[in-house]
Formats: C-alpha cells, structure tokens, sequence
C-alpha cells in the first residue's frame, strides 16, 4: 500500500515547526505517533504535499505536575500515559482511557496531541480531558492561545486549531479536595476497537458534602465529545447517592445524540450512555470521598 | 529525493538512503532484505509487522523511514544467537504456538517486549500485550501457553 509523495521535515524546536507549518499552511500535515495520519494517507483520504514531523521536538514531550496546572505536551505518547504514576495519582481517568486506547502497538507510537487533534467522535481521551475542565495550548508564528477543550472540536476530523497552529500542550487545572473522576469505555472487544459507546465524569464535594461541580462527557453519541448538561445541572447542589446517579444517567441518556450504525444502534447507545455514566459517577465519588 | 539516515538494526548499522513516503517495514523487507517483518494489513491493525523500535514494540507499517533515524531496532531476525533461539522462539515451538507463522513474528516480538519490561507476567498481562497482534490461524491459547512456559530469570 503505497503512500503518497510528499516533502518531509523534522524540526528540532516548536518555533521551528511552526515556521514550517507557516510556509506551508493547509499543504502540510502535522505527523507525531503517525497512527492516525499514516492510515488516512495509505487510505488516499490525505494526501499532504508537506509532512511536518514533531516527534523529535523535546519540549513537547514533557509532563510537568508542580504547577497549578498539569502541563501534558503534546508529543507525550499514550503508553506512558498509561504506565506515569503521575496520571494515575492526579487524573485516573484520563489514565483509564490511555489503558484502553488501541492496543500496546499503537500506544507506544499514539500521543495525547494526536488523539485530539484528529478530532475522532469515538477517541479516548477527550471525554476524561474535557472532564477535567482542560485547555489546549495552542502555538503559532504570532504567538500562543489557549482554549478550552469545549471549544476546540468542531465535527469529526475538524477542531478550532487554524492551519499554522500547532497544539502544544495540555494543561489541565489541578483536581480541588474532595473531587474524583471516572471513565469507562464499551466496545464489541476488549482490544484494537472502535469505541461503541465512553463517558468520562467528574463531580467536586462541597465541604458539607453536597455536589459542588459535576461535568460529564459523552463520547460517540454526538459528531464530537458531548456534554451532558441536563445531567450536570441535575447533580449540583444535591446530595450524592446512587439514585441521584441513575437519575442523572437516565438525563444524560436524553441529552446524547446517537446514530444507528454497524456498531450498534441509537437506541442501545443511548441505554449504555445511562448506564457508563451512573458507574462512572459511582467511581467519580469514590475517589472524590479520599481525595484530600 | 532520497535522503541518508543512519540506524542500527540488530546491533548492525546502517547508513541508507529512503524515500520521505517510504515506510520503516518497506525498508526492512526490501531494501534491507529482513523479510521476517511480515506485512499484513498495513494499517496498524494486525501486528504482523512488529518491531522493537527504541525498546518498544510499534507497528513498523506506521513508523516513516525517515522517522527511525538515529533509533535503533529489533526485528525478529536479531532474536536468534549463536546460542540458538530465543526463550520465546523455544517456548513457541516447544508448545505449537506456530501454525501458519505469519503472526509469529510479531507475536513473539510483542512477547519478548513484555518480558523484558516484567517478569512472570500474568495470564491477563500476556493477553493484554499481545492484543494488538492478530493470528488468523485463531491459535491463541498455545500463543498464551507459550509465552507463560518462557523460563524467568528469577
């Protein structure tokens, strides 16, 4: 399966790429893990005149955790998502959603900045992210912006990132006492699968015990990660328990948008919305009642 | 145009000249010869073409050539020593892990990676490494029984 022909680069700093990326605007592809772009280019539904390598730029490929933010670079590749005690400490969810993303293969070459800047319905890691209330950082010749991840995907394979802007990093603000986040994903098998159904929650305690904050996601429901608000809304201010949870997944049922399609259908789609997040919320207060 | 990238394959180094579209399997299997890197679907999806890229096992169909210089690569023709085969090589013939061969490589490639990042891995830690390695022979479980028999260093 052959490639097509294009010019090849490999700057050694951001600056660099994004000098490239200037030249060369939408005749040039971003290429990092490459497991999404190489198979859009053998597929011919890519075919770039440029393709802009970052995977050698090492700024992009740190995890920092001492700020008031945890800073992911972009390049940081999923396998050590799954494997940074870090992850697993501060944002288990988003650490659960790298676990069941693809398969060792794929993570070990996969990075945070790909599967969100590919923009997939079904990807993994955006509804734990967006959860977490994360920003993206994103990079160009005129300087730097960051967005909220609520506003960064625009439809399936589109986001808000302009043709000569890099995504950078990822910064996600550090988890408040007493608030937890769970994510689980469904699909026809365990391994190298495209999600049926993910749902990623995350709700903050009031000292009193009341909910204070509650964002759930819903992947694969909608043509990009969705929110689902009227669940939300239900959720604060009350008391958590499991009948509130089920309530608020019967809401968030209501508030997803899913299509029949050969991985199942709306209607099952919308029942497993219910169900993933009433667990997710189940794991999302567990922790939350031992994070100090 | 062609440009020169140096890697080291096996404790071998090379210095070849690759085209920017050409794949890192393309290059193993026919500009270098290396044809135990099997390719099968070429989309990242059957595993096949596992190699051991840095110390990680990754789809070499979706790795540039160009992208693998300076890096340094296993493939399964490195396994063999002068010794003989590799534990995991023993273990899948000594437990008929290998009907049709076209999966081994990768399987074995993926079974080592493992190994040598854990020892005595568990049944559902061997599943979960080998997930992204396809046998269509559909031999799994003497493929699982395999790589459980490998003999551990401690």
């Amino acid at each position: 399966m052959l490639l097509p022909k294009f010019d090849f680069h490999e700057p050694k700093t951001l600056n660099e790429a994004c000098q490239i990326l200037a030249a060369y605007g939408v005749k040039a592809k971003l290429i990092a893990g490459g497991t999404d772009l190489m198979v859009n280019m053998k597929k011919k539904i890519l075919s770039p005149e440029q393709v802009i390598s970052i995977s050698r730029i090492g700024e992009l490929k740190k995890l920092d955790t001492s700020g008031d933010s945890i800073r992911i670079g972009s390049c940081f590749t999923v396998a050590d998502l799954s494997t940074s005690d870090a992850i697993q400490k501060h944002l288990s969810a988003l650490g659960e959603g790298a676990k069941n993303l693809g398969t060792p293969l794929i993570r070990n070459l996969a990075t945070i900045g790909g599967n969100l800047g590919s923009a997939r319905p079904a990807a993994d890691l955006p509804p734990a992210l967006m959860a977490y209330g994360a920003q993206v950082v994103l990079n160009s010749l005129s300087g730097e912006r960051t967005l909220s991840l609520d506003k960064f995907f625009l439809g399936p394979g589109f986001t808000a990132a302009k043709p000569d802007e890099i995504l950078s990093e990822i910064q996600i603000p550090s988890l408040p006492p007493h608030s937890g986040a769970g994510y689980i994903n469904i699909g026809i098998r365990k391994g190298q699968d495209c999600n049926l159904v993910n749902v990623a929650s995350f709700i903050a305690l009031d000292t009193d015990g009341t909910i204070r904050n509650a964002r759930i996601v819903m992947g694969c429901v909608g043509p990009i990660p969705l929110r689902a608000s009227s669940a939300e809304k239900m959720l604060i201010g009350q008391k958590p328990e499991s009948a509130l949870f089920a309530r608020a997944g019967a809401a968030a049922s209501l508030d997803s948008t899913p299509i029949d399609d050969f991985r199942g259908t709306a209607a099952y789609k919308r029942d497993m919305v219910g169900v993933l997040t009433r667990r997710t919320l189940d794991i999302a207060f567990r922790e939350a009642t031992h994070r100090q | 145009m062609k440009k020169l990238i140096n890697l080291t394959i096996n404790d071998q180094h090379y210095e070849v000249a690759v085209e920017p579209n050409q794949t890192l399997v393309d290059l193993l299997r026919y500009q270098l010869g290396l044809t135990g890197t099997k390719k099968g679907c070429e989309m990242g999806d059957c595993g096949s073409c596992t190699v051991i890229l840095d110390g990680k096992a990754v789809n070499s169909c979706l790795v540039l050539a160009l992208q693998a210089d300076g890096r340094s690569i296993q493939t399964i023709e490195g396994l063999e020593t002068g010794e003989g085969l590799h534990p995991v090589q023993e273990a899948f013939v000594e437990k008929g892990a290998i009907q049709c061969g076209f999966c081994s490589s990768g399987m074995i490639l993926s079974a080592k990676n493992l190994l040598d990042q854990k020892s005595n891995p568990s049944e559902i830690e061997i599943r979960r490494a080998l997930a992204g390695n396809l046998c269509r022979c559909t031999g799994y479980q003497k493929i699982i029984e395999a790589v459980k028999s490998v003999p551990q260093a401690n």
